[in-house]
């Protein structure tokens, strides 16, 4: 009985490794942002990232 | 087992007599099979076999100390026959001063002859008796039997006397006479050895579970609650665990070829590759943008890799991977720093020069990169490289895949272990490091296999 709920877990493991591969699935996370107008590619500072202006911390060791 | 049914053709009807001692009436319900019958009324062990049912032994006990649980008279059905319950006795052990005690009950079927069952803290037992001598290997610790090719380990060897006694029983019963018993186990069997001055009689007994024979025997309400881990309960895992290590290999090499798969047929397709450099002493507008370049084939990720040649500084790049058909974009930042230096300590590094990220399930489409660098102010000029690669396999989730099947498959098996390690911990060959005391009392799993004297099956 348990060996063949595990055996269903692995191949749902395995399955879903499998869909993660294919579909170039990430751990990473980004932000998607909708309808970004054409103007960009001519005017790229028109465009505010969430991830601009970043503070960073420059203390070393 | 299943619900009693109706007696057997041709069942004998009960035999009633008189106490000699008390005058009360005695029922026989398993007539000249039964070699002594109990009063229970004044306690007087009788002769069943003598017509006058002559006084062999009386004793003080207060009936309702110890009731059974299963009353005497009820019949149910163990393994396709009928069988009566026509006996009760506890039989107590005493470990350190304390006393444990468990519960045996006689069962008769006309045809069948005498079982029992037998209960210790909600444990149960169905038990007859061997009718051939189990192979004892005492050259082995702890010592073994060898049973219809199974073989059973030496669990514990204990004093077990007699201490209340209600009903017939198909052997010279007496309360106080005590019997060396030793348990051998193989769950969820048990065979027990009770050697009463040179005779020995071998039993064995299964584990069942109480609501089962609450079933046979259609008993009213809910059978004791099982306290802690028996000498012969089976384990719910254990039978499992080498089935479980064998598909996990299976597993291991399915994912170890998954891995050679995907990373040969992977496209893997560098999509993009640039080379810039920033100059922080600059102040304005510093983003700008790639040339459109296609992502093709199926919806994958992309990794974009940032090198740059920081030294003792860092440059933050927010990125925008934008399809420019559709407006969708795929925002995110990404650092790279590198320090270094010496200290009292000696040297040290922090940070490096190149950073990856994935960006997750991105449709096919032409695409360009929005980048706008960061830095301090008056650090002179970064270099900095961006490539892009289509559809690389991600390792990562080849290691969470291999931790998903290692751990339920560990866990199970240090549950089944643990569980060993219980029933073993209350034997006479506990484990070291193991304490008797730990699980209390009340869960020691005492003898119960199978103390049934002098009687034999028919």
């Amino acid at each position: 009985m348990i060996r063949n709920l595990y055996v269903l877990y692995g191949i749902i493991v395995l399955g879903t490794l499998a869909t993660a591969e294919y579909r170039g699935w990430s751990l990473n996370s980004v932000d998607e942002v909708k309808n970004v107008p054409r103007s960009v590619r001519d005017n790229p500072g028109s465009y505010r990232s969430v991830y601009g202006y970043y503070h960073h911390y420059t203390g070393g060791k | 087992m299943s619900a009693s049914g109706p007696n057997p053709p041709g069942t004998p009807q009960v035999k009633s007599l008189n106490c000699p001692g008390c005058g009360a009436a005695i029922t026989l319900r398993s007539f000249s099979q039964a070699v002594t019958v109990v009063c229970d009324h004044c306690h007087s062990i009788l002769d069943a076999q003598d017509p006058r049912l002559a006084i062999l032994q009386k004793f003080q006990a207060a009936v309702d100390e110890d009731p059974p649980l299963i009353p005497l008279g009820t019949r149910g059905t163990i393994r396709g026959a009928a069988y009566e319950v026509v006996g009760f006795q506890r039989r107590t052990i005493h470990v350190d001063g304390v006393p444990y005690s468990w519960h045996e009950y006689v069962l008769f079927n006309p045809y069948k002859g005498f079982r029992y069952l037998t209960e210790y803290n909600g444990h149960w037992n169905d038990t007859s008796i061997l009718r051939s001598l189990p192979t004892v290997n005492d050259n082995v610790s702890p010592a073994t039997v060898t049973y219809l090719g199974e073989t059973y380990k030496l669990f514990q060897t204990t004093k077990a006397g007699t201490s209340f006694v209600l009903g017939e029983f198909p052997w010279q019963v007496r309360v106080g006479e005590a019997a060396d018993v030793s348990d051998y186990i193989s769950p969820p069997r048990v065979i027990s050895s009770e050697r009463t001055g040179k005779e020995i009689t071998w039993s064995m007994g299964e584990y069942i579970a109480g609501r089962d024979i609450w079933k046979a025997f259609s008993l009213q309400g809910n059978p004791p609650e099982a306290v802690g881990v028996y000498e012969n309960q089976p384990s719910p895992l254990s039978a499992d665990t080498t089935a479980l290590w064998l598909a996990f290999v299976g597993f291991l090499v399915a994912l170890v070829v998954m891995f050679i798969a995907f990373e040969s047929f992977a496209r893997n397709e560098q999509v993009i590759q640039g080379f810039y450099s920033f100059n922080t002493s600059v102040r304005g507008e510093a983003s700008f943008v790639t040339d459109v370049f296609p992502l093709r084939g199926h919806t994958s990720d992309l990794e974009l890799t940032t090198t740059s040649d920081v030294n003792n500084n860092w440059i933050y790049l927010s990125y925008a991977l934008i399809n420019q058909d559709t407006g969708q974009a795929y925002d995110f930042g990404r650092e790279v720093s590198y320090y270094h230096g010496y200290d009292s300590d000696g040297s040290w590094t922090e940070g490096g020069h190149t950073d990856s990220v994935a960006i997750p399930s991105v449709p096919p489409g032409n695409y360009y990169l929005r980048v706008e660098p960061e830095s301090d102010f008056g650090h002179g000029t970064i270099s900095y490289s961006i490539s892009a690669k289509r559809d690389v396999p991600q390792a990562s989730f080849f290691g969470i895949a291999l931790l998903a099947l290692l751990v339920p498959a560990g866990l199970i098996t240090w549950r089944s272990m643990n569980f060993e390690h219980l029933r073993w911990a209350e034997s006479d060959y506990a484990p070291a490091g193991s304490d008797d005391d730990d699980s209390g009392g009340a869960n020691r799993p005492i003898s119960l296999g199978n103390l049934f004297g002098k009687g034999s099956d028919s």
